[in-house]
């Protein structure tokens, strides 16, 4: 019972009820002195849960070195390691590859929650009427589905860049690793206080919390708003972080056109990250504030302007997708030479895609707002600035057709998630351009096409390169390797069903099915069409239960993964696993290009005392 | 203990500027009245902020080589410090720009009603305590910890001044309340974000004083100091912008 006690998870969440309290209760002693009815649920929720997440972090551990820095005390280089084997994921760490372990953790959590979700209420829609839903359950599901999953996302990705970026550019550990521990530790109370919206009356608006309905919506939307933010710092802090490892850690002899491909994606990702995730935190805080303080941003009869919140908004939430998938793409770049056995395709090109990505994503938010009522000059500009994405994602799968082509293709579980990723994102690059080009997308907008065009391209951007990825370097992180009967087994439930879900999801969405609507008329005849989905649906969740089992089978009775499992050039692979604590013994240097496979004699990394 | 002609020039340098930053605040007050021409006084913005970016918080010392190619070295890990500051700051930029975005969307060409001597006060207050503040890293930067001492205790008092002015007199004799019409909430949105910052700008600021006062800095490791210096600088930077786009900009409401 005390070493339960013990650990920094539980010691967090106890420090944050505490504090949820105490700003409950502070904010009712306020009201009460200054003369107000002392109990007023909102100001007292949103305060309460504010401080809770700030007690969380105090509580866990997460920032004891900046306290005592503060006070002028020296700190060692890493917090007292007093919890030995699995005891280390549940406290605060400042070991990258910890950190790296306990994002994923999170994420899968998340993402089986955000699952969940939508398994409840696709079932609801899989027969007309409403059969076990009232309409703001569905509504809090729905919305809490999409931003849920988009957290669960934002932290996959935060894993692989948190585990990856330092080992494949032979750095001992992040270039701040408190910064990094605080990073995940905020993500944990954001998510609790983002799934708390339902309970505290839930919300109405879809993830993006347009107001004005966002103003009166209940309670819920305030954690929604506040979860979100506090995951913002996350974002923030992460992208930060990566930048700063990536300028200033690189081995010697890793000039920017020999970083791996990945870390040039996380580059990108972190630039956005960085810098537009403000964006979204200011206007959610700003119809906050609103709710709170009667600040009329958005509210037209105080002369406020809705439109302004949703170019806000998507500054940030356009970009936003290019974070999810652009670490996607970069690990299929970076995994598919390995089972090709060739070197990438046109590498320069790859790398700088990326950024090319990144920087034209910035340009583009207007074409969310078609609909909107903006300025109508401004619909032309933002079409022709959507549709120039095309040019540098079409680099990348040109690269990636360049590098399968004529290839020694082996067919191991993270290549056929490679691939599916590949034919799947193919699919959501396709039925983009009808949404950017404003003609089409006036008749698109708002329907299950957009569905299913945004689910094809989170599949093949992120949660089919994130499998495969995870297939690929478990044995580095566990120094097991996943089961490859059990992973073939996911992979042919998740796929097929996968483009089954989406090529319903469009084909209801042409024939007029809207999206975020609990009900629709049986006059439509998409009953038939929601059953296929819904089916689906499940078989991808079952699909998520095959690989938990897998997780626990191999852990659990899986033979030791040794050595150099999949023959790859890239340095992690060249040591022990799983990876000794401070990474390399030997530091090493770059001496070649990192993805000439099946040249004889090229070599792209020398460890120190090699010849 | 003689002043070396480093030390000397450097603070030459920073009254300089100092005098130049405040002729040209009482440039924007005049033309604001004057002329009325938001083009001119965004000019004089740009320039203010080119100023402290280049000679109060050393944008250059992120572009200079490394001395030491070990990682794990003190110079090194210093400016790697360096640009993770700089980054947070680039991200932070990006919210006082949001704000300025949402303003000038709502109330484009007008301003909301506001008291012009309390405007220009708070503003040269912030002004002199960022003079102060560049002294202090000056003399730390050369061993002089009385004088470094003296310029945080300064800093310190200046900012709180600030806070005090904005929060506890602005706000309480302005003619409009945060939920009065949409010049109010962004007036308060824009001052109550940036006065947030000067907060931790003041929190940085004592906890800098306090390991001072212990000596705990030397010329060679000062990074706390030198943090604590372009912080403040920063928002002084976002005040610049802000302060003719709540309080000269346009006409009143």
């Amino acid at each position: 019972m005390k070493k339960f006690f013990a650990l920094g998870l539980v010691r967090g969440l106890s420090w944050e009820i505490i504090g949820t309290a105490l700003g409950i209760g502070f904010v009712t002693l306020v009201r009460l002195l200054i003369g107000l009815p002392a109990w007023k649920a909102e100001p007292a929720v949103v305060f309460g849960a504010l401080l809770g997440a700030l007690f969380f972090l105090v509580g866990v551990g997460a920032v004891d070195d900046w306290f005592k820095w503060a006070v002028g005390r020296e700190t060692g280089e890493h917090f007292d390691d007093s919890h030995p084997g699995w005891r280390r994921y549940f406290g605060a760490s400042l070991d990258h590859k910890v950190i790296g372990i306990q994002y994923l953790v999170l994420s899968l959590i998340l993402m089986s929650v955000g699952g969940l979700f939508a398994l409840i209420f696709r079932t609801e829609l899989a027969e007309v009427q409403m059969q076990f839903l009232t309409l703001n359950q569905y509504n809090t599901l729905m919305s809490l589905h999409g931003m849920v999953m988009i957290v669960s996302i934002l932290l996959g990705i935060a894993a692989y860049m948190n585990y990856l970026v330092p080992l494949l550019i032979g750095a001992r550990d992040m270039a701040f690793p408190r910064l990094n521990a605080f990073s995940f530790w905020i993500a944990v109370p954001a998510g609790l206080i983002l799934l708390s919206s339902l309970f505290l009356g839930g919300f109405d608006t879809g993830w993006t919390g347009y107001p004005p309905l966002s103003a009166r919506a209940p309670l819920g939307m305030q954690m929604f708003f506040l979860g979100v933010s506090l995951a913002g710092f996350s974002s923030i802090f992460g992208g930060l972080n990566i930048l700063a490892t990536v300028i200033r850690l690189r081995a010697p002899g890793m000039t920017p056109f020999k970083m791996p491909i990945f870390v040039w994606a996380a580059l990108a990702t972190s630039l956005i990250s960085l810098t537009a995730t403000q964006l979204i935190g200011l206007s959610f805080q700003m119809v906050m504030l609103q709710r709170l303080f009667g600040m009329g941003f958005f509210d037209p009869a105080k002369g406020g302007n809705p439109v302004l919140f949703q170019h806000l908004f998507w500054f940030y939430s356009h970009p936003a997708v290019y974070v999810f998938v652009l670490p996607g793409l970069g690990l299929i770049s970076e995994l598919l030479p390995v089972f090709v056995r060739k070197p990438l395709f046109g590498y320069r090109w790859v790398a700088m895609s990326s950024l090319g990505i990144a920087l034209v994503g910035f340009l583009v938010w207007g074409h969310h707002m078609f609909t909107s009522g903006m300025a109508e000059y401004l619909r032309v500009p933002f079409m022709y600035s959507t549709l120039l994405v095309a040019v540098p994602t079409g680099v990348k799968f040109f690269s990636w057709v360049g590098t399968v082509w004529r290839g020694k293709i082996t067919f191991e579980t993270p290549m056929l998630f490679l691939l599916a990723s590949i034919v799947v994102f193919l699919l959501g690059g396709l039925t983009g351009p009808p949404n950017a080009t404003v003609s089409t997308d006036l008749h698109l907008h708002d329907t299950y096409y957009i569905v299913g065009h945004f689910h094809d391209t989170m599949f093949g951007g992120y949660i089919f390169p994130f499998f495969a990825a995870l297939y690929f370097w478990f044995p580095k992180m566990t120094g097991k390797r996943l089961n490859e009967r059990l992973g073939q087994l996911q992979f042919w439930l998740i796929t097929p069903s996968f483009v089954v879900l989406s090529l319903w999801m469009m084909r209801v969405g042409l024939l007029g099915m809207r999206r975020r609507i609990a009900d629709y008329d049986a006059a439509l005849g998409f009953e038939a069409s929601h059953l296929v989905m819904t089916v689906a649906g499940f078989l991808i969740g079952l699909s998520l239960i095959v690989f938990f089992i897998n997780v626990w089978y191999s852990l659990k009775k899986g033979p030791p993964a040794i050595g150099n499992l999949w023959n790859s050039r890239s340095p992690e692979w060249q040591v022990a696993s799983p990876m000794p604590v401070h990474n390399y013994d030997q530091p090493f240097e770059v001496v070649g290009e990192p993805y000439d496979y099946g040249l004889p004699g090229s070599q792209y990394i020398r460890f120190k005392g090699e010849k | 203990m003689p002043a070396s002609p480093e030390k000397s020039s450097a603070l030459r340098m920073g009254l300089l500027i100092f005098l130049g930053l405040a002729v040209l605040t009482a440039l924007e007050f005049a033309m604001a009245i004057l002329l009325a021409f938001w083009q001119l006084l965004l000019l004089v913005s740009l320039f203010k902020a080119g100023l402290v970016l280049y000679y109060y918080m050393h944008v250059s010392r992120l572009f200079e080589a490394d001395q030491d190619a070990d990682h794990e070295s003190y110079a090194y890990r210093l400016a790697t410090n360096r640009i993770g500051l700089w980054l947070f700051l680039v991200s932070d930029a990006f919210i006082f720009g949001g704000l300025l975005i949402s303003r000038i969307n709502l109330l484009g060409l007008t301003r909301p009603e506001l008291n012009q001597v309390l405007g220009l006060s708070v503003t040269s207050v912030l002004l002199i305590s960022s003079f102060f503040m560049n002294r202090a890293e000056t003399a730390m930067a050369h061993g002089d910890r009385r004088q470094f001492i003296r310029g945080i205790g300064v800093t310190l008092f200046l900012g709180m001044l600030f806070l005090a002015g904005v929060v506890g007199v602005e706000w309480q004799i302005a003619a409009f309340g945060p939920g009065d019409g949409v010049a109010g909430a962004i007036f308060y949105a824009m001052t109550g974000f940036h006065a947030f910052h000067v907060l931790t700008g003041v929190i940085f600021l004592m906890v800098v004083l306090r390991n001072g006062l212990r000596g705990r800095y030397s010329v060679e490791k000062h990074w706390a100091v030198e943090a604590c210096a372009v912080y403040w600088h920063f928002v002084d930077v976002v005040w610049i912008f802000f302060y003719p786009a709540l309080y000269l900009i346009g006409t009143v409401l």
